[in-house]
């Protein structure tokens, strides 16, 4: 049975019945990363008899009801996973270890998860296209000349390619919803809090979470149930009772408000993105939702203020890579000459870019006119939607402005980060959204579309997001 | 922008030529935070947490410290529980 193209909901239960086992699944897996990957590139580490191992424990496994039991998923190179290398696509990480699990991982693997490997990403999760990670790009599986998106491109690229069944991302401004537009899979940002950030190597701390790629909604839930929840280790994750993120998926939603954010408007939208976009309000409609024009003022101020906030934590963030505990270290003639080197030589040049720009707006003499401005506009940003949501149940508008770019095309920095303008926005208020595949452009390359839900109703979101994939089904060519 | 003030500040230094394409890339990126001048923000809170995150403070009870032979693995440790730096203090 050829387990790769299937749904993790389908691979769980196979490997549940004893039908295959956990071996065989992951033989499969190998073999379909052994033939493809060296063209895709998606894995940055991936240690084939230790998958082998993990498989055989599963199967001798008495317990077999985890939610996720056999399921190959990947996970992105910002994840610590005890015993193995984690560098968060920096060569300043080259050689770490992690001797402890991320929450998330813990919780994979008692759901019963096959883990397998590590994924590319953009250097601690900087940039759009992957091709800021410092070991080599990843490809986009629809047409290899074509950036799979970023920062999370390997785990997207991964489940598009069938490497396997579902991945995890994290994403700051759009980093598991851009990737998930560009490679054609559905991708998950939960609100922030919802999923405990321990164990992830921090880029922006207020922005940060961790969410799943899968082929489908109904598999983003099931992997949201089994890695959602409060942990004390994380400070900011919140406390609420344990749901079930597919209890709502296939009821109808006739009577559903969908706000459509008039500013959006205002941005250059390829062709093709538009269209998908009006088949998207279509799809809603026809399945009974009622559309509605909704405002948020201050769309525009989204990408200045991210730009302004995200630096200025990672450059808070990024200070503990001095070289004296794991992780590269290049020595100079005293501890601070060995810090500088070291940050040097390890760091790529967005990263350093980034450094700079938040060591420059924290300074004294700017906090106030960046740091502390850019916070105020971010509590303006977030009342335009909390307004909005007292409206509408939820928010349509594409993921991105364009189909992928090809690799190499964007070399301005400023321009990639025009990218992310649309996911930006929501990351900023901390809500929970999701990118599923609408359609795809006259190259082939896939169309993304976001729906954004209130704070807390990924329930709620993940119905509505199942209708319009049910409605549009067939279309996205998974 | 004085860049070498933030390269010390940022435990950087960079080479000329990765200073000079990144001098202007800063100023390009900086200049456009000023569209946010246009912003009116008297009296707004700024936005550090967003809605239904909070702050708690856990019970400081005794926990399982990280597994030293991972550490290991990662940096020699003197006396099995200390980092090795450079001498900082001098004689």
């Amino acid at each position: 049975m050829d387990i790769l193209n299937k749904t993790a909901e389908e691979v769980a239960s196979i490997a549940r019945s004893g039908e295959v086992s956990v071996k065989e699944i992951a033989e499969q897996m190998i073999n379909a990363i052994k033939q493809k990957d060296s063209k895709i590139k998606a894995f940055i580490h991936i240690d084939f008899d230790a998958v082998i191992k993990r498989a055989e424990e599963l199967d001798t496994k008495k317990d077999k009801s985890g939610v996720l039991f056999g399921v190959p998923i990947a996970i992105k190179d910002n994840m610590n996973m005890k015993n193995t290398e984690t560098t968060a696509g920096s060569k300043i990480l080259s050689g770490y270890t992690s001797p402890y699990d991320a929450t998330v991982v813990e919780k994979l693997k008692n759901a019963g998860a096959l883990i397998v490997g590590k994924t590319n990403m953009d250097e601690f999760a900087m940039g759009s296209s992957t091709e800021n990670s410092a070991f080599f790009n990843t490809h986009n599986p629809v047409n290899p000349e074509y950036v799979p998106g970023g920062s999370s491109g390997g785990s997207a690229a991964a489940v598009k390619a069938n490497e396997v069944i579902a991945s995890l991302g994290s994403d700051t401004g759009g980093s598991i919803r851009e990737p998930a537009a560009f490679c054609g899979v559905t991708g998950l940002k939960p609100t922030y809090g919802r999923v405990s950030r321990y164990g992830l190597i921090a880029f922006a701390s207020s922005l940060d979470q961790i969410g799943p790629f899968g082929k489908t909604v109904k598999d983003t839930a099931i992997m949201l149930n089994a890695i959602a929840g409060f942990d004390p280790r994380d400070e900011t994750s919140v406390q609420t009772e344990k749901e079930d993120f597919t209890a709502l998926i296939g009821k109808n939603i006739k009577g559903k408000k969908i706000g459509v954010i008039k500013e959006v408007q205002d941005f250059k939208l390829q062709e093709e993105v538009k269209n998908s976009f009006n088949d998207t309000v279509k799809a809603l409609q026809n399945a009974g939702a009622v559309v509605e024009e909704v405002s948020i003022p201050h769309l525009k101020y989204a990408l200045p203020v991210y730009y302004i906030i995200a630096p200025a934590e990672a450059s808070a963030n990024l200070a503990r890579f001095d070289g004296v505990r794991y992780g590269l270290r290049v020595e100079g003639k005293d501890l601070k000459e060995t810090y500088e080197k070291t940050r040097t030589e390890g760091f790529g040049t967005e990263v350093k870019r980034r450094i700079l720009i938040g060591t420059f707006t924290l300074s004294a003499g700017y906090y106030d006119a960046y740091y502390l401005k850019a916070s105020k506009v971010r509590r303006l940003i977030s009342n335009d939607f909390e307004k909005a949501f007292s409206k509408v149940d939820a928010l349509v508008l594409p993921t991105t402005s364009t189909t992928a770019f090809k690799l190499g095309s964007i070399t301005n920095p400023l321009q990639m980060y025009m990218n992310d303008i649309f996911t930006i926005p929501i990351s900023l208020a901390g809500l929970p959204a999701i990118s599923i595949p609408t359609g795809t452009d006259k190259k082939g390359l896939p169309i993304g579309m976001q729906l954004v839900g209130k704070w807390f109703a990924e329930k709620e979101l993940l119905q509505i997001a199942y209708t319009v994939e049910q409605e549009l089904g067939g279309k996205n060519g998974i | 922008m004085d860049l070498k003030k933030y390269e010390k500040l940022a435990a950087l230094n960079l080479s000329e030529e990765e200073e000079k394409r990144i001098s202007k890339d800063l100023t390009d990126i900086i200049n456009y935070f000023e569209v946010l001048k246009e912003v009116n923000t008297d009296n707004i809170e700024p936005l550090v947490y967003t809605k239904g995150a909070k702050l708690f403070m856990r019970k400081d009870e005794k926990q399982k410290s990280l597994d030293k032979e991972l550490l290991k693995k990662n940096r020699e440790l003197f006396n099995s529980n200390f980092y090795r730096v450079k001498k900082i203090i001098g004689d």
